[in-house]
């Protein structure tokens, strides 16, 4: 194991748990923090998937490594879904590898606009179809 | 001490995947429901702070956490280990930054490269 990756593990997993009330960690995009034993200090992972190959495979791999190092929920968040045909694509996924999907985000173009305007998104227009799903998810979450 | 629902929410995915625009969008959420709320940006390319709605200029000079708060141990049996040398309560009062909402932002950035020297 490289060096670097074992300070970066030791580092984050201590101040995730240092977090006071909820504490929301946007990870690495490679697998690198999860492979080193951060879920250790987290009690839910959510891997978010769009609807195709290598978005569904990567989100996978998050799933399942989180899973085998024990953290306790995960889920499955479907974004950027356009249609019908890319939430069943989602769903038949997640069926098929047995994830549990907690929701259905729509494509939203207010997360470009809200980023050419160089604001939030939730502070652009929160009662986009997306932005508003997201937040809805909150409440969900607050629940399990 | 945490209270009943304490959540400690790792969000993962491909780049591009939105899962930046999720945390984002979530901590906002969370703190809009008067939870206190820790935001970590763990990604090497960081882009929390702008999900979070702090204005550009800002998020650029926001300091991540300094290697300097690392620290190599040899255990007892030879093996090493990293620790920091501040308590992480320290750590967020220090480099901590605030977002609206009242959320906290703490910045991972060019962690990723201490010790490795």
């Amino acid at each position: 194991m490289c060096r670097t990756h074992a300070t970066v593990r030791s580092l984050i997993g201590e101040l995730v748990a240092a977090g006071e009330d909820v504490t929301v960690a946007d990870m690495e995009a490679g697998l690198e923090h999860l492979s080193r034993g951060t879920p250790r200090h987290v009690d839910t992972l959510l891997a978010v998937m769009e609807p195709y190959f290598k978005s569904l495979e990567t989100g996978r791999r998050a799933y399942e490594l989180g899973s085998e190092l024990g953290v306790k929920q995960l889920f499955v968040l479907a974004n950027k879904v356009r249609s019908g045909r890319d939430e069943e694509a989602i769903r038949t996924f997640c069926d098929r590898h047995g994830l549990r999907l907690i929701g259905v985000i729509p494509y939203d173009d207010a997360f470009a606009e809200a980023d050419r305007e160089g604001v939030a998104p939730v502070d652009y227009r929160q009662d986009a179809p997306g932005v508003a799903a997201i937040m809805r998810l909150a409440d969900v979450l607050a629940q399990v | 001490m945490h209270h009943d629902g304490a959540k400690r929410l790792a969000v993962c995915g491909k780049g591009g995947s939105g899962k930046t625009t999720v945390a984002g969008i979530l901590a906002r959420a969370f703190a809009r429901r008067g939870r206190r709320v820790l935001a970590i940006d763990a990604d090497s390319n960081p882009n929390l702070a702008l999900t979070l709605g702090i204005p550009r200029n800002d998020a650029e000079r926001i300091p991540p956490i300094p290697r300097t708060l690392l620290e190599r141990r040899i255990e007892p049996d030879g093996s090493e280990r990293v620790v920091l040398t501040q308590s992480p309560d320290e750590i967020i009062r220090t480099y901590g930054v605030k977002a609206p909402d009242d959320v906290t932002l703490l910045l991972m950035g060019r962690v990723d490269h201490a010790g490795a020297g």
